[in-house]
């Protein structure tokens, strides 16, 4: 905390003293652009690598972004997941026919008109062949009509939910872009049938959108499955949850686990970390060499105008002119990076993108969305690689000996 | 020609050196580059710095004008005590009092004509309409109004020299230093260049002290002083 103070305080203050000197400084600011300029060939190159570096880094972002979206926002506090015991998926866990009958009428669960709030699932993973030629693995989900209204984020787009023993599905409409063949009216093989796309939805960016529904029984039969894979139960509150999942577990009929469907995405959501951890190691090394190439193009510059700078300092200018000088025209050479990569990104706004979910090997498609918060963030980023790419070859320049000046050649 | 010992003529001293010595450490051995300088430049003076190279002309200059400090002695000059004043006013003093011509002009490639001459003037709070004033009055001085807006690889080099001196005296300063203002240029610019010095201490009462080591151009001064391996010769040639 104090540690982080030390290191704060000095580059706010930093930071607060160039804008001042950016004000209050004589040096203009038009010397700095056209000294930049001048130099066009270092100046742009290193702009455009800043520009990719700062590009990359606001894709990054919202793609973990995005990834935190398909998985968190799928959620409910007062919902559970009821699983076997360390099966920490869905895809890993099965619950027999007897045990579901038992489970699918517990107590604890809450009851509306229609009965209890339950729905008893299958998941299977099947290949499906995308547009681009490839195969990935598609969730296939089986459920109870009940558990399309477990999910309130879940909303029809086109068409209708499926009916029972029909073998009708419903597509994500975020998938049709990416799958061929996922109109509505046409049909689907899969389990040895073909199977009908009766109607697309929308899940709010929810990992639902990268799942095919239809009837539970339909799939289990269909895939010649004889145990369910889970159950999704809402309770009264959330504060029920403790005692649902200790009554389920030390129930010897049942002996399963309870799964809080908030935590259960958020362990889901860890899928997504090799992914980032990836993303920010590329980001970081591509960050470091963004700023070593502008602090290379900077010193050139300071060496290359070291007789200039010795004349500014014989003419009366101060060393802090000459570091807050230089200091701005290294942030301006990569501000120029920042909007130029920012811009970059936005080519990629809303760009359809699938990533395979480590744990459960199935396809996870989400949007990333390039928003200005991002971009301004993409920006500051630039700012920051400008003030340490920039603050060495300043202070040097700074420190430069006023005899320069004087020196022949 | 007229050898007097060490007179520069009567009138109140600008510059007053006394016993000024310069060093540099190669490690612990110590080089001497100016040992014992004792000198007074009366106000007004047109002063030309000769010696071989090497012999310390330019560390001397570089002491008087303020872009060095002595390791040993003291100067006053334009009626301050250099070595009392800390970097900052060292610099204050430098804007306020001295104007330098360099051999190599040394204007800023970035900078116009005007821009260049103008930049000294950044640093007096001078407001925009009086910057303009004064940098037009400087450039009509050097006979450069009609190259105001130009760049100095558009330039010649005696009109670039024109241009750092009208930089030079922008400011009003008493004193203006150059260091082998001529080195660069041709013979015929270089004449030119000597009589705008000639005019400038003569008309407007510049003290000047020029740096070279063609006899040419030190004849264009007043008095011509000798450096030689790093001492003041005590004779003084008087040219008028
Ligand atoms: N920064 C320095 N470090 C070491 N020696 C120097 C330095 N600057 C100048 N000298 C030495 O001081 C001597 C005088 O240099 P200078 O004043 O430039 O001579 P001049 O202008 O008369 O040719 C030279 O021998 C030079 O090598
Ligand atoms: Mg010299």
């Amino acid at each position: 905390m104090i540690l982080g103070l030390l290191i704060v305080l000095p580059v706010v203050a930093y930071l607060a003293w160039l804008v001042w000197a950016l004000v209050a400084y004589p040096i203009p600011l038009g010397y700095n652009l056209r000294s930049l300029w001048q130099r066009k060939v270092s100046s742009l190159s290193t702009a455009a690598a800043i520009a990719l570096v700062v590009g990359i880094f606001v894709v990054v972002l919202s793609l973990a972004q995005g990834l935190s979206i398909a998985f968190v926002s799928s959620g409910r506090a007062d919902q559970a997941l009821v699983l076997r015991p360390n099966a920490r998926f869905e895809l890993n866990s099965s619950i027999e026919r007897d045990r579901m009958r038992i489970l699918k009428v517990h107590p604890l669960i809450k009851r509306d008109a229609e009965g209890f709030m339950a729905s008893a699932e299958v998941v299977v993973v099947k290949l499906f062949p995308m547009a681009d030629g490839t195969d990935t693995n598609v969730t296939v989900r089986g459920l109870e009509r009940r558990g399309i209204g477990l999910r309130p984020q879940v909303r029809l787009v086109q068409g209708r939910w499926f009916r029972p023993g029909l073998s009708e599905v419903v597509v994500p409409r975020k998938m049709q872009g990416r799958f061929p063949g996922m109109d509505l009216g046409r049909h689907l093989r899969m389990g040895g049938r073909d199977w009908l796309i009766v109607g697309t939805f929308d899940a709010g960016g929810a990992s639902y959108e990268s799942e095919v529904w239809s009837d539970v029984n339909d799939i289990m039969q269909a895939f010649r499955r004889e145990s369910y894979s889970a159950l999704l139960v809402r309770l009264e509150s959330p504060e029920r949850l403790e005692g649902f999942a200790k009554a389920v577990e030390e129930d010897k009929r049942l002996k399963l686990e309870v799964v809080q469907e908030t935590a259960y995405f958020k362990e889901l959501t860890k899928a997504g970390d090799p992914i980032k951890v990836l993303g920010n190691l590329i980001t970081l090394i591509l960050t470091g060499a963004a700023i070593f190439a502008a602090m290379n193009t900077m010193y050139a510059a300071v060496a290359g105008r070291t007789k200039e700078i010795g004349t500014l300092r014989a003419l009366g200018f101060r060393q802090r002119e000459i570091l807050a000088s230089f200091q701005w025209e290294s942030i301006f050479l990569c501000l120029t990076g920042g909007l130029l990569g920012s811009g970059l990104a936005l080519f990629a706004n809303g760009i359809q993108t699938g990533t395979t979910s480590f744990d459960t090997f199935a396809d996870v498609s989400f949007a990333f969305t390039i928003t200005p918060g991002l971009m301004a963030q993409g920006v500051a980023f630039s700012l920051v690689m400008g003030l340490l790419g920039g603050f060495l070859p300043a202070w040097r320049a700074s420190r430069i000996p006023l005899t320069e000046a004087m020196k022949g050649g | 020609m007229d050898a007097n010992r060490f007179d520069l003529g009567g009138g109140e001293p600008i510059i007053i050196l006394d016993d000024v010595a310069k060093s540099y450490w190669r490690e612990t051995l110590e080089i001497p580059v100016l040992q014992g300088i004792d000198l007074e430049i009366p106000r007004g003076s047109y002063i030309a710095l000769m010696g071989p190279s090497g012999s310390g002309k330019t560390t001397l200059l570089n002491l008087i004008a303020g872009i060095d400090r002595p390791t040993g002695g003291s100067l006053e000059v334009c009626g301050h005590h250099l070595n009392g004043l800390d970097d900052d006013e060292l610099a204050a003093w430098r804007n306020l009092h001295v104007g330098f011509i360099f051999q190599n002009y040394n204007l800023v490639p970035v900078l116009n004509a005007f821009e260049n001459v103008e930049l000294p003037l950044l640093l007096t709070g001078a407001g925009r309409g009086e910057r303009r004033d004064r940098v037009e009055e400087a450039l009509a001085l050097v006979n450069l109004t009609d190259r105001m807006f130009n760049y100095p690889r558009q330039l010649s080099g005696g009109q670039e020299q024109r241009v750092a001196i009208a930089r030079a005296i922008v400011t009003n300063p008493d004193l203006l230093v150059a260091d082998e203002p001529t080195g660069a240029l041709d013979a015929k610019n270089a004449e030119e260049v000597l009589g705008l010095m000639e005019r400038l201490n003569a008309e407007l009462g510049k003290t000047i002290v020029m740096v070279t080591h063609d006899p040419k151009a030190a004849h264009h001064a007043r008095h011509q002083i000798h450096l030689e391996k790093g001492v003041l010769d005590r004779t003084v040639e008087v040219n008028r």
